[in-house]
C-alpha cells in the first residue's frame, strides 16, 4: 500500500509535506518540544560524573524534537540544491552554536531563556525574509548569508546552553557531558536535515517548488513570528523570583 | 563567495509583494498568538476567544506549583512491634493523583517494600513496587499513579524485637492493616469535626 501511495505523494508535494509534517508532530508532541522535561529532567539533575551516551541522546533528542531549530534549518536549506552547500552552511551553523553552547555553560553565562528563544524565532523570520528575496535589492548592503547563519548559530547555541543551565549540573564530568550533549545536537541535526533535504529534493522535482517558494517562506516567517510572540509573552508573564 | 541560497535577483519579488507577504505573515502570527496561543498557554484572553473556544481550561490545567483539592487531608500515626521474623503490611486508600507525605523510623533494620495494588485488580501481577530495600527509616512524598491501596510491607529478619513508627499526612480515606494472615480496615478521623 505504501509503495502505491509513494508515487502519488511525489506528484503532490503538499500532501507529502503534510505526511512528513504530521509524522514530526506525532514524534514531538509526546515530548514537550522545547525544554528538557519529565524523566529526562530528573535524570540530568541526578547525574554526577561523566555520562557520554545519555547526554548524546539528550542532545540529539533536543534537536530532533525542537521545532524552532528545525524551522530555521528548513529555511537555511530551502534554496541549497547541492549537498556541498548544505554541509557548508550547516557547518557554519554548528560551529556557531557549539561556541556559545560550550562557553555559555562553562562560563555560566546567565541569559534569559525566553529572550534567547524569541531571538531564535526572529532568526526564522530573518531566514524566511532572505528566502523571499527581501534582501536582494539591498545591493552591497545585503547581509552575507554565511555570516548570518553563523551569527544566528551563536544565538541558537545560547538557547541550548540555557536549557542545560536550567539544571543544577554537577561539576563532576561537566565538560565531558556538555561535549557529549553537543555531539548529540550535531547528530540530531544531521538526522533532521536528512529528512528535510530528502523532502525538499522530492518537492523540487515538481514544478510547484519555485512557484510556491514565496508563499512557503511567508508561512515559515509567520511561524517565526508566532514563536517569537510566544516567547515574548512567556517572558512578560513569568514572574522573576 | 557566491551565495547559493538566494533567489535569482531577476525574479526577486516586487517591493509591494514583499511588504504584503511580510505583513500577512505578521498579522496571521499575531492573530493566532492573541486568539489561540495566549489563552491556551498563559490564560490571557484579551478578545474572549479562549473562552469561546474552550481553550482557557488548557492554561488552568497546566502544572503550577500549587495543586488544590476539594477536601481536607487526614493524618495518621501508627506503631508496630515486630518480633523476630514477623512482618506487617500497612496501606492507605488513595485515589488517582492524591498525594501524601510520610516518615517512618524503626529501632532496627527492616526489610521493606513500598508498593501499591490497583483497586479491583486482584493478584501479584498487578502490584506495582516503588522501593525495596533494607533500612531503619524512609521519608518521602508519594503521588498515587492509580486508585487503590498504597503502602509498605515491613519484615523483621533480625533476632531482636523492632519497634516501627510511621507518621503520615495525606488525602487518603483510611488505611488497611495486613497482619498474621488477616486484614482489617481502619477509618481515620477527619481533621475538622
Amino acid at each position: 500500500m505504501f509503495a502505491a501511495t509513494l508515487p502519488s505523494l511525489r506528484r503532490n508535494p503538499l500532501a507529502m509535506m503534510l505526511v512528513i509534517g504530521s509524522a514530526w508532530l506525532l514524534f514531538t508532541s509526546a515530548t514537550q518540544a522545547h525544554t528538557i522535561a519529565g524523566n529526562d529532567a530528573n535524570f540530568v539533575q541526578d547525574i554526577d560524573g561523566p555520562a557520554i551516551l545519555p547526554f548524546i541522546y539528550l542532545g540529539a533528542k533536543h534537536m530532533v524534537t525542537g521545532y524552532d531549530h528545525l524551522l530555521f534549518l528548513f529555511g537555511v536549506v530551502f534554496f541549497l540544491y547541492r549537498p556541498v552547500h548544505v554541509v557548508q552552511y550547516v557547518t557554519l551553523f554548528a560551529v556557531g552554536h557549539s561556541i556559545t553552547l560550550l562557553t555559555g555553560v562553562l562560563a555560566n553565562l546567565q541569559v534569559n531563556a525566553f529572550l534567547i528563544d524569541a531571538i531564535i524565532g526572529l532568526s526564522i523570520v530573518y531566514k524566511a525574509c532572505e528566502n523571499m528575496g527581501g534582501f536582494a535589492r539591498l545591493g552591497r548592503l545585503r547581509p552575507n548569508p554565511q555570516a548570518a547563519v553563523f551569527v544566528f548559530g551563536l544565538f541558537h547555541g545560547l538557547g541550548l546552553a540555557t536549557k542545560l543551565q536550567a539544571f543544577e549540573l554537577s561539576a563532576n564530568g561537566l565538560i565531558t557531558n556538555i561535549i557529549s550533549f553537543n555531539i548529540g545536537v550535531e547528530l540530531g541535526q544531521i538526522l533532521a536535515l536528512t529528512f528535510v533535504f530528502i523532502a525538499l529534493s522530492l518537492w523540487r522535482t515538481s514544478g510547484s517548488y519555485l512557484r510556491h517558494a514565496f508563499v512557503t517562506n511567508a508561512v515559515l516567517m509567520c511561524g517565526g513570528f508566532l514563536l517569537a510572540g510566544y516567547q515574548i509573552t512567556a517572558y512578560l508573564t513569568t514572574p522573576v523570583y | 563567495m557566491q551565495a547559493p541560497n538566494e533567489r535569482d535577483r531577476t525574479d526577486a519579488p516586487s517591493a509591494r509583494q514583499l511588504i504584503i507577504g511580510t505583513a500577512a505573515a505578521l498579522v496571521v502570527a499575531l492573530l493566532v498568538l492573541v486568539t489561540v496561543v495566549m489563552p491556551a498557554e498563559f490564560g490571557i484572553d484579551p478578545l474572549g476567544t479562549g473562552q469561546a473556544l474552550g481553550l482557557l481550561e488548557l492554561a488552568d490545567a497546566s502544572e503550577g506549583p500549587l495543586e488544590t483539592v476539594p477536601t481536607a487531608h487526614k493524618h495518621d500515626y501508627v506503631e508496630f512491634i515486630l518480633e523476630p521474623f514477623q512482618s506487617v503490611e500497612y496501606k492507605y486508600h488513595l485515589a488517582l493523583n492524591s498525594s501524601m507525605v510520610y516518615s517512618w523510623e524503626a529501632t532496627g533494620e527492616l526489610v521493606y517494600d513500598m508498593h501499591a495494588d490497583p483497586e479491583g485488580m486482584e493478584g501479584e501481577e498487578f502490584v506495582e513496587s516503588f522501593e525495596q530495600g533494607t533500612g531503619t527509616s524512609s521519608y518521602g512524598t508519594y503521588h498515587a499513579p492509580f486508585t487503590g491501596i498504597h503502602g509498605w510491607f515491613w519484615e523483621n529478619r533480625t533476632f531482636e524485637e523492632i519497634v516501627l513508627r510511621l507518621h503520615s499526612a495525606g488525602f487518603y480515606e483510611g488505611s488497611v492493616v495486613f497482619r498474621d494472615g488477616g486484614s482489617y480496615e481502619q477509618a481515620l478521623s477527619p481533621l475538622f469535626e
